[in-house]
């Protein structure tokens, strides 16, 4: 592989990170959303390169990030509707107040 | 006459019966519940009596034996000695059979329940649920004495720990849930280290090769046979290579000495936390306080007992040469339970307590006879199981009717109850006195001999031990005449109607019981006959 | 007839009388007693029986052992009975001493509400005593020894809502008990060595001769079954329940505590006594205990207030006279140590039924109070006398030449005792005349109506004083019979002149010197109180053994109790309760981290993802495993 693959899968990690980073620390709930977002979007980034650039290069990955693009537009369309619904029940976005799972 | 009957498969499932009718009979009718649970323990009785004095005395080994395969899993035959086998299976058999230890105990067991049963009167809430649970606790027991494969005894000995856990937590007395849960995780664990042991005696030693027949496919089996492994223990080489022109001269059964030695001590522990040995004795202090007095009858006169006898069954009969490297072991622990049990015994304030650590110092007895390894000394443990099981349902019976009297047994609250109930004094007396070890009564014989047969193999802790037997005389007629004799307390005084005698229902166990704690100090032989060829098979590999 | 063969008869008609009095004694108020009487009677009858069998020629001892107690591998422990001389003298000592309290008991415990108990108790204990007569092993003596242990116990204790009772029965039990646990551990050590695990008498007899038994071993078999001796008679230093014992009935005390039980130790010491021949250093110890016993608790009841008490001690020291007889270990010593313990159960359990009946007459037990009783009281103050004069040693009553004959053994083979055992009978006298005068002469010095005890009462007294007169002409000087009837053989020489002056000077004196003390003038104060107020003190207070005791025994016991106590509920189940204390905080931790928040456990999961990675990816570079 070389090093425009390397380029690929370098921004996928900075990607993925930031998005983790985000994911694990933000106390709003859409930025968490969004954060998720910017993971899946790295996925993406690395299904594609290794589409491209891999020891086996195919269409399969391009399908795949394709199916990945949808389901997280189902998903940021689900994740924003309970979000929405948690904020009327609680009048909140803040993740810290959201424990229900502990009962 | 009872070789085409299955005496023992009856005897076991003889409770069943009162199950059946506890059952059908709606739960308010009280009065219906306890006579149904007293006729099937009865009944059960009269099986074992029958069954005990069926007995050969003078065959040796199993008797009345009742054997059919019942669950049996494949194997994989990875195993590359063994491929030539058509089948490779764990197989596990209800196996059933009785010699003179395992007829007495069951015998024990029915009566001991059937007195328990009378004593039961002193319930007073859900009898239906209490005699269900009363009656399945007597087929775990029944099981335990009889079952000749470690699985079946295994399922049987877990059997008798739901029942015991619900008595206990449900009509015990105040802080009866806590005593409960005690109970049932030491002897959890027990149980658990007692697996990992019959496990690894299943996997080794429980090895055979059943068919003789060389055109038929051969068969490998690993199966909890107590008398394979018995065989396989005392002669290694006696299965494995029965087929060898197929098998090959490998013998798939391999038990080091060192793996002898940890089976032994992991048995050691798992019966010593039921039997108690020090310091696994906690559970039972408080089971012996919080349980209601019916149930302590059966839990000190019979499961205390299932320790010894797995001791004894397993631990002595299948691995006597380990037995003899911990027999100092053994013995030790043995003194340190009679005097500690003995000497704490010595400043409890409550009657329940002091009879709880007298029990941990009898039961230190059995230890003495089994670490003397020869024959006096185990029937010197085998009387001690019988004797002690006996003199403790009595006390605890005495102790029941006392305490629905008196709410108490406080030392200190009680007193001079002889004047006003002679005869349950006197009974009380009694069995303090046989307790104590007065001659003429079981306690003496099974001490006498326990430490008759010590003295041969260790006298230091003979003398020692029989130190023990001072301080159970102080500590025994410390408790009995606190209550018995003296003044009555002054809240008793004013109202006498309280303290009546003894009912028909309880004096009538209590005669039995007397009757036969006499007869044993009279006339041993009754239960030395039966014991004979039991005990010394299990020497004749040392040679004691 | 061989009324030898049907010597079983003996206890069974005891035992009877016990089991039918145990089962209706309730329903049986009037007749309950009289039961028990007939069954004592018939016992003695029995017993004079087999005795007049034995006296002829040529009689041989007569043992069955056909009841097969347990077969213990392959040997078995036989029980049965064995009549030979030396039981049959005990048969007729037990039965007679018993028959006469049974009698006695009729009126003194007449208004007793447990009177019917109290006959089953009598009745149980004489089968016991005398099935311990007639054992043939070690092994059933010992059941026997142990009966007669918790009859005593049970009748001590008889009026049991007294606390001072109690305690005594306690004491009385467990006191022996540490003795029974000598001959227990004496009982397993011979069992082991016997030849052919055998316990009967007549083994141990020949084993013992023959050297089938080595020293050490008989050496320390013997002084294991003097301990039981020691616990049952009373003989330091396990002497403290005896005279305890006396807040049992009066003429329980004359049966178990006086005349028969007590004995029991020096019979047995008797039955084993080849055992004792062949070890020197055991008979030593005998002697050494016996002796000292003997004027330990003579000077004891020197300065005993309690009319009991001072006959208990005094039993102590005529015990201690017949260990000391026992121990001088030649045959004609074992002959006059057999000789005393038969006189002395007549005239000591007369002494006590005079006592009993002096305390039936006034309810009272201390002798300050007392005083003036002969008047009113003839014939308890006359047979009282006889009583004293014998065990005095005053020719020609029993006890003279009963304790003449041992004080000719003393001081033919160990001189030492012999004045011991002298000094102790001059004290034997002086206490006697104490309580004597105190109790019968001067003037009454509390408010009490004396009577004359029924004749229910007298006569069995009457019965003993004639016997504590006349039963010593058996064996004295020129007439052997005794010595020979029980020996099979001659004793030996046993009569000494200078012996018996001396003897007689100690027990002259000392019934003058306690005459001039307490009976010539109006007792006002305690001579011996008054002018020896230390000397006083230790001796009232016995020696301060029983305080010695209870500090150095039964309080550091009882402090190991509670320290043990502590340890197991502390200690033992506190680890338990640390190692469940650990589970239940793991949990907890692992609780805290369930908090619901997603993201932190998203945090949590990838934690773990990069320890899974950094172990994968530094497996690799740095090779491990």
């Amino acid at each position: 592989m070389d090093n425009i693959a390397n380029s690929y899968f370098l921004l996928a990690a900075i990607l993925f990170c930031v998005g983790l980073y985000g994911a694990l620390s933000k106390r709003n709930a859409v930025i968490v959303l969004l954060s998720v977002e910017l993971m899946l979007n790295a996925v993406n980034l690395n299904l594609i390169a290794f589409a491209k650039y891999g020891p086996v290069p195919s269409i399969t990955g391009q399908i795949f990030s394709l199916f990945t693009i949808t389901v997280a537009a189902a998903e940021a369309a689900i994740g924003i509707a309970i979000l929405i619904a948690l904020y009327r029940n609680k009048g909140t976005t803040d993740v810290l107040e959201m424990n229900a799972m502990k009962k | 006459m009872l070789d085409n009957i299955p005496i023992l498969t009856l005897l076991t499932f003889s409770p069943l019966l009162g199950i059946i009718a506890v059952l059908l009979i709606p739960k308010e009718m009280g009065h219906w519940l306890k006579t149904a649970a007293i006729v099937s323990t009865l009944v059960s009785l009269v099986l074992a009596g029958w069954m005990f004095i069926g007995l050969d005395h003078d065959l040796e080994g199993m008797q009345y034996e009742e054997k059919a395969t019942w669950i049996e899993i494949a194997l994989n035959q990875e195993a590359p000695n063994l491929n030539a086998a058509e089948k490779l299976i764990y197989q596990f058999n209800y196996s059933l059979g009785a010699d003179g230890l395992s007829g007495a105990l069951a015998f024990l067991t029915a009566l001991i329940s059937s007195m328990a049963a009378f004593a039961s009167v002193h319930i007073k809430k859900r009898w239906k649920t209490f005699y269900l649970w009363f009656l399945i606790l007597q087929i775990g027991m029944f099981g335990v004495f009889l079952s000749r494969d470690l699985f079946l005894f295994f399922l049987f000995f877990e059997a008798t720990l739901i029942p015991m856990f619900f008595l206990i937590g449900i009509w015990g007395f105040s802080d009866r849930e806590k005593a409960a849960n005690k109970f049932l995780i030491y002897n959890g664990i027990g149980s658990a280290i007692m697996l990992i042991a019959f496990l690894m005696l299943i996997n080794t030693a429980g090895f055979s090769t059943p068919q003789e027949d060389p055109t038929q496919p051969l068969q490998l089996i690993y199966s909890g046979d107590v008398g394979t492994i018995y065989q396989n223990l005392q002669d290694p080489g006696s299965y494995a290579n029965v087929h060898h022109d197929r098998v090959g001269t490998a013998n798939p059964f391999y038990m080091g000495l060192a793996m002898k030695e940890w089976i032994f001590l992991m048995l050691l522990i798992a019966f010593g936390i039921k039997l108690p040995i020090f310091p696994f004795h906690t559970w039972m202090l408080k089971v012996h306080i919080e349980a209601p007095p019916s149930v302590v009858m059966i839990h000190s006169g019979i499961l205390l007992k299932m320790g010894a006898y797995g001791l004894l069954r397993f631990g002595v009969e299948l691995l006597p040469e380990q037995a003899q490297t911990f027999a100092l072991l053994i013995g030790i622990v043995g003194v340190v339970n009679i005097l500690y049990g003995a000497v704490l015994a010595l400043v409890q304030k409550e009657f329940r307590l002091i009879l709880a650590y007298s029990s941990i110092s009898h039961m230190g007895i059995v230890l003495l006879g089994i670490a003397a390894l020869n024959v006096t000394g185990l029937q010197g443990a085998a009387f001690q199981l019988v004797s002690h099981g006996l003199i403790s349902a009595l006390l605890f019976l005495i102790v029941g009717s006392i305490i629905e009297r008196t709410n108490t047994t406080e030392l200190n609250r009680l007193g001079g109850l002889a004047k006003a109930m002679p005869f349950m004094s006197g009974m009380l007396l009694v069995g303090g006195l046989a307790s104590l070890g007065l001659p003429g009564m079981s306690g003496f014989v099974s001490e006498f001999l326990a430490f008759l047969g010590l003295f041969e193999t260790m006298p230091v802790l003979a003398i020692v031990g029989a130190l023990g037997i001072i301080i159970t005389a102080v500590y025994v007629l410390r408790g009995v005449l606190a209550i018995t004799y003296g003044q009555l307390p002054e809240k008793f005084q004013e109202d006498g109607t309280v303290l009546r005698d003894a009912r028909l229902t309880e004096a009538i166990p209590m005669i039995v019981l007397t009757a036969f704690i006499v007869l044993l100090g009279i006339y041993p032989s009754v239960l030395s006959e039966p014991l004979h060829h039991a005990l010394s098979s299990m020497l004749a590999r040392i040679g004691g | 007839m061989e009324f030898t063969h049907y010597a079983w008869l003996i206890p069974v008609f005891p035992l009877l009388a016990f089991l039918v009095l145990t089962a209706l004694g309730r329903q049986m108020k009037g007749i309950a007693t009289g039961f028990s009487i007939l069954a004592a009677a018939a016992a003695f009858i029995m017993a004079v029986l087999v005795f007049t069998e034995r006296l002829g020629e040529n009689v041989v001892d007569y043992t069955w052992d056909g009841f097969k107690w347990i077969g213990i591998g392959d040997f078995a422990i036989q029980m049965g009975y064995e009549v030979n001389n030396l039981n049959t003298l005990m048969l007729v000592i037990v039965t007679l001493v018993s028959l006469l309290v049974n009698v006695y008991s009729l009126g003194y415990m007449k208004d007793d509400e447990r009177i019917n108990t109290f006959f089953a108790y009598v009745s149980l204990f004489t089968f016991s005593m005398l099935g311990l007569v007639l054992s043939i092993n070690l092994v059933q003596f010992f059941i026997f020894w142990e009966l007669v242990g918790v009859c005593s116990f049970l009748l001590v204790g008889f009026w049991y809502t007294k606390p001072a009772a109690r305690a005594a029965a306690k004491k009385a039990f467990i006191v022996t008990r540490i003795g029974d646990v000598g001959l227990f551990i004496g009982m397993l050590l011979l069992f082991w060595n016997m030849p052919g695990n055998s316990l009967e008498f007549s083994a141990i007899h020949n084993a013992a001769h023959t050297g089938a038994l080595s020293a050490n071993v008989i050496t320390a078999a013997a002084i294991l079954v003097f301990i039981g001796a020691v616990g049952k008679s009373g003989q330091f230093p396990l002497h403290t329940w005896l005279p305890d014992a006396m807040e049992g009935p009066t003429p329980i005390s004359a049966l178990i505590h006086a005349a028969t039980m007590v004995a029991a130790g020096v019979y047995l010491v008797a039955r084993t006594f080849p055992l004792f021949e062949e070890s020197q250093a055991a008979l030593t110890t005998v002697a050494i205990v016996g002796g000292f016993t003997a004027i330990f608790a003579a000077t004891i009841a020197l300065a005993q207030n309690d009319i009991k008490r001072i006959l208990a001690y005094s039993t102590v020291s005529q015990l201690g006279y017949m260990m000391l007889a026992m121990g001088i270990g030649t045959m004609s010593s074992y002959t006059a140590g057999m000789f005393h313990l038969y006189t002395h159960a007549f005239f000591k359990a007369l002494l006590f039924l005079g006592a009993g009946s002096v305390i039936h007459a006034v309810n009272e037990q201390d002798i300050r109070k007392m005083g003036g009783l002969g008047s009113k009281m003839k014939i308890t103050m006359i047979t009282f006398a006889i009583g004293t004069l014998a065990l005095s040693g005053i020719v020609p009553f029993a006890g003279f030449w009963s304790k003449d004959a041992i004080l000719t053994e003393a001081y033919h083979n160990v001189p030492v005792l012999f004045w011991v055992a002298l000094v102790a009978a001059f004290f034997t006298a002086l206490y006697m005349a104490r309580l004597f005068f105190l109790v019968f002469t001067g003037k009454p010095r509390s408010d009490m109506h004396p009577h004359e005890s029924p004749a229910v009462m007298t006569l069995p007294l009457l019965v003993l004083a004639v016997l504590a007169i006349i039963a010593g002409f058996v064996y004295f000087p020129g007439n052997a019979w005794f010595g020979e009837w029980l020996l099979g053989e001659s004793p030996g020489e046993h009569a000494d002149m200078t012996v018996m002056i001396l003897s007689t000077v100690a027990g002259v004196g000392g019934l003058l010197i306690g005459w001039l003390l307490y009976g010539r003038r109006t007792f006002t104060e305690d001579w011996v109180e008054a002018r020896a107020l230390p000397a006083y003190q230790l001796l009232n207070r016995k020696y301060y053994i029983d305080e010695l005791y209870d500090n150095g025994v039964v309080k550091p016991l009882r402090g190991i109790g509670y320290l043990l106590d502590w340890f197991d509920r502390y200690i033992v189940d506190g680890a338990v309760k640390v190692l469940s204390g650990v589970m239940t905080g793991t949990g907890r931790i692992g609780l805290r981290m369930q908090n619901g928040q997603l993201q932190a456990y998203g945090l949590i999961g990838v934690v773990g993802l990069l320890i899974l990675i950094v172990a994968v990816v530094g497996r690799r570079y740095f090779h491990v495993g």
